[in-house]
């Protein structure tokens, strides 16, 4: 069978060779954290950082960041604490990536945590993968150029629709298979068989919100109210607020009054920064975000609409106990006024992954993800990380997910 | 000014600023009406257009998006008054449009379009060919707004011939026996806009058929022709070449207000009838647009009374091209249709949207 081969070079390859080559351990395997390994990823940091394309796109620039080798020193002394006396951290073999259609980068993520601990991947690459995805790509390339030999069998790029013999046959030899991108493609991808020892980690779709204390909020000046905004449009707006940690509920900590003196100021503001930022949707972002409000008015508590143009709706809600996790994205806002975060635990359900906060402090926090015991809610983290990748996502400790632990006694 | 009075008016003799008057006064009305019946309607009003009372313009009335009939049961009639449940003809796993409708809205969308009809073919029934199949109609339980577009207009004809058998194709010899028929006398020719196109004009023989006595009305959509790069235009220059048909009139129409259609001008303009009109907004800040820009229509018709469908904001993409200056002697605006909202990808984690506008 042909595939469409991206990384390590562009060009049509039998998909039996691939998996052969990824396979073949006659030339040894690299360790968890082995020096050729963090180099390269250090070295395409930096030459994401460099690359003038690279540069245009906010979101390749973050994954360069995260990818800095400080932050890989600091991944790599968290791996050396999960070690004990009686256990050793062993890769897991072949992962096998298959990552959104239209999201830009966050399977990178995975993939870095992945290769980390030493294993091989093969990522799926969709056709409709944005230019993003043809950079990274590109960058990769250039980078296993001057890349240690061990790193050119290490990672393959294989762009492909929906076959699912492909997807067989690579689901037959992976050890383990991640799979982004929503209810659906889970779906689709689990009705194909792994390997009896393969583990499997899904990321389906998810719902996220924020909660802002108002009274903490009025008593910012200007400029920090200003600040406050910029960093709820990159947790909301990055992604065309379609990432499955954007908020897409705000929710007020406080009195009504207070509440609702807040989120005059702070929605102006966030317009005002929307405006700045030259956010546009297109018709079609338009007429879709028009037709899920007109939807939310006839299906969810909805008491009042406002369109800021067409960056911002927002839509006041009178309770959140059953609020539908439907969303439009594109700027879509629901708001809700409760009295603290007790109000808003009786409303969490299995499908919130990122709460975003502003005004409370992390024990705060701990508490209330302690008092929900499980019920949802993966993340919670300051306003303005929304979007900060790490390796705890969706409940997964990432790089234990991609390791085995030996027992030596 | 009462709907039948309205009737009877000739049609697109109405001036913009009177029309918009009568429109006016019908269509608040309706609101009213609907807004006493239709629970989900005065929902949507009330909290979209949280003050709203009275229309003073046009522009000022409150609108539905159009893809709330494919997810919502919007009726103002009990239901021991439905009378037909109109769908839109989606393709497998799409949401259909649901429009309920009760004799009397039934009544006034054939009175409507029949005077639409008789303006285009004149006040005699003709020899009619249908560019379908009879399976279409056999078929009920495919009874959608195609089959209903169909039936609606087959009581403007007579003598009908279904032009394609089962499988799409075209029934020549049935086509010459009816054109010797009909013996140089005119005759009405009705069908889907792609369906002409690719069972009646792409199988014509090669030294053509003289279909010069015919009057072509169609409708339905342009997208699939603009993918084979096939305009208004074009459709018309190459049936003029190879049948001497130069009768063709294009038309709008949707199935939330069916009935209520624009026909094609001899200026290639499509014009709003006495009871019905447009509006373009600026699909960013629905406000409307200026004269000559493009932007999202928005359709009111005076007909339904037994859904709210009497204003709608559609996904298709028009221009108003001008009012009451039209060459060819209408009264009115002139408009034409661009095409559906291009569908644009929205980034995010999941590979399908939350919430896309059902196609």
């Amino acid at each position: 069978m042909k595939v469409q081969q991206l990384v390590p070079r562009a060009e049509e390859v039998e998909l039996e060779e691939i998996l052969a080559r990824l396979r073949d351990v006659s030339g040894g395997t690299l360790a968890p954290f082995a020096p050729e390994i963090l180099s390269f990823c250090a070295e395409f940091s930096r030459a994401l950082f460099r690359d003038p394309e690279a540069k245009r796109f906010p979101e390749l620039q973050a994954l360069a960041f995260w990818m800095r080798k400080a932050e890989l020193e600091r991944l790599r002394r968290e791996f050396e604490r999960l070690k004990t006396d009686r256990t050793l951290l062993v890769p897991r073999g072949l992962v096998f990536h298959v990552p959104p259609a239209n999201v830009d980068t966050i399977f990178m993520y995975s993939w870095l945590v992945s290769v980390m601990a030493g294993n091989r991947n093969i990522l799926r690459i969709s056709p409709r993968a944005a230019q993003q995805t043809t950079i990274i790509c590109r960058v990769f390339n250039q980078c296993l150029e001057t890349a240690d030999k061990s790193m050119r069998n290490n990672t393959v790029m294989i762009r492909y629709g929906h076959e699912q013999e492909i997807t067989a046959a690579i689901s037959a030899v992976a050890d383990v298979r991640v799979i982004w991108g929503g209810d659906a493609s889970v779906n689709s991808i689990r009705s194909v068989h792994i390997s009896p020892h393969c583990k499997e980690l899904a990321f389906p779709d998810r719902y996220s919100l924020s909660v802002m204390r108002a009274s903490k909020y009025l008593g910012l000046d200007e400029a920090a109210r200003r600040d406050v905004a910029a960093q709820f449009y990159n947790d909301m707006y990055w992604f065309d607020q379609m990432a499955c940690s954007s908020p897409r509920l705000l929710i007020w900590c406080g009195g009504l009054e207070q509440s609702s003196s807040a989120s005059a100021i702070f929605l102006r503001d966030l317009h005002d920064e929307v405006l700045r930022r030259g956010y546009a949707l297109d018709a079609s972002g338009s007429m879709n975000k028009f037709t899920f409000l007109s939807r939310a008015i006839l299906d969810q508590p909805v008491i009042s609409a406002r369109q800021l143009d067409h960056q911002l709706t927002v839509a006041q809600l009178e309770n959140i106990r059953n609020l539908d996790r439907d969303h439009c994205g594109g700027g879509f806002l629901f708001q809700y006024y409760a009295e603290g975060l007790a109000a808003l635990a009786e409303c969490v359900a299995r499908k919130d992954q990122t709460l975003t906060y502003f005004g409370f402090d992390p024990p705060e926090m701990a508490a209330f993800a302690q008092s929900l015991n499980g019920r949802g809610i993966d993340r919670i983290v300051p306003m303005g990380k929304a979007l900060t990748f790490n390796r705890y996502w969706d409940g997964y400790d990432l790089l234990t997910e991609m390791i085995r632990y030996v027992y030596v006694e | 000014m009462k709907f039948e009075e309205l009737l009877k008016l000739p049609q697109y003799s109405l001036p913009d600023a009177e029309k918009e008057q009568i429109l006016l006064d019908g269509l608040n009305e309706l609101d009213a009406h609907h807004r006493r019946h239709c629970p989900e309607y005065d929902r949507l009003v009330s909290v979209l257009w949280p003050n709203f009372l009275k229309a003073q313009t046009l522009q000022e009335l409150p609108y539905l998006a159009v893809g709330l009939f494919k997810s919502h049961r919007l009726c103002s009639i009990p239901q021991d008054k439905i009378f037909k449940t109109l769908t839109s003809s989606g393709t497998t796993g799409q949401q259909v449009s649901q429009i309920f409708l009760d004799v009397e809205t039934a009544q006034r969308q054939s009175a409507a379009l029949s005077r639409i009809m008789t303006h285009v073919l004149g006040p005699n029934r003709l020899p009619m060919i249908l560019i379908e199949s009879r399976a279409l109609l056999q078929d009920r339980t495919r009874f959608n707004a195609r089959a209903a577009g169909v039936l609606g207009m087959m009581t403007f004809g007579r003598d009908h011939f279904h032009a394609l058998d089962e499988n799409m194709e075209l029934d020549e010899k049935g086509l010459h026996a009816f054109l010797e028929k009909v013996a140089g006398k005119p005759f009405f020719i009705f069908g889907f806009t792609f369906m002409i196109w690719q069972y009646l004009f792409q199988r014509l023989p090669e030294r053509g058929v003289d279909l010069s006595q015919g009057i072509l009305v169609h409708g339905g959509g342009w997208k699939k022709l603009q993918e084979m790069a096939v305009s208004n235009s074009e459709f018309k220059r190459r049936f003029r070449e190879k049948t001497g048909l130069s009768k063709i009139y294009n038309f709008y129409g949707l199935v939330e207000q069916v009935g209520s259609i624009y026909v094609e001008g001899k200026n290639g303009y499509l014009y709003a009838p006495n009871y019905a009109d447009v509006i373009v907004r600026d699909p960013l800040t629905w406000q409307p647009a200026p004269m000559g820009a493009p932007g999202v229509l928005q359709v009111l018709s005076l007909l339904p009374l037994s859904y709210p469908g009497h204003s709608v904001l559609t996904e298709d993409l028009g221009i108003i091209h001008g009012i009451d200056d039209s060459s060819g002697g209408r009264h009115g605006k002139y408009f034409s249709v661009l095409g559906r909202i291009p569908k644009a990808e929205l980034r995010g984690c999941s590979d399908i949207h939350a919430s896309q506008v059902g196609g």
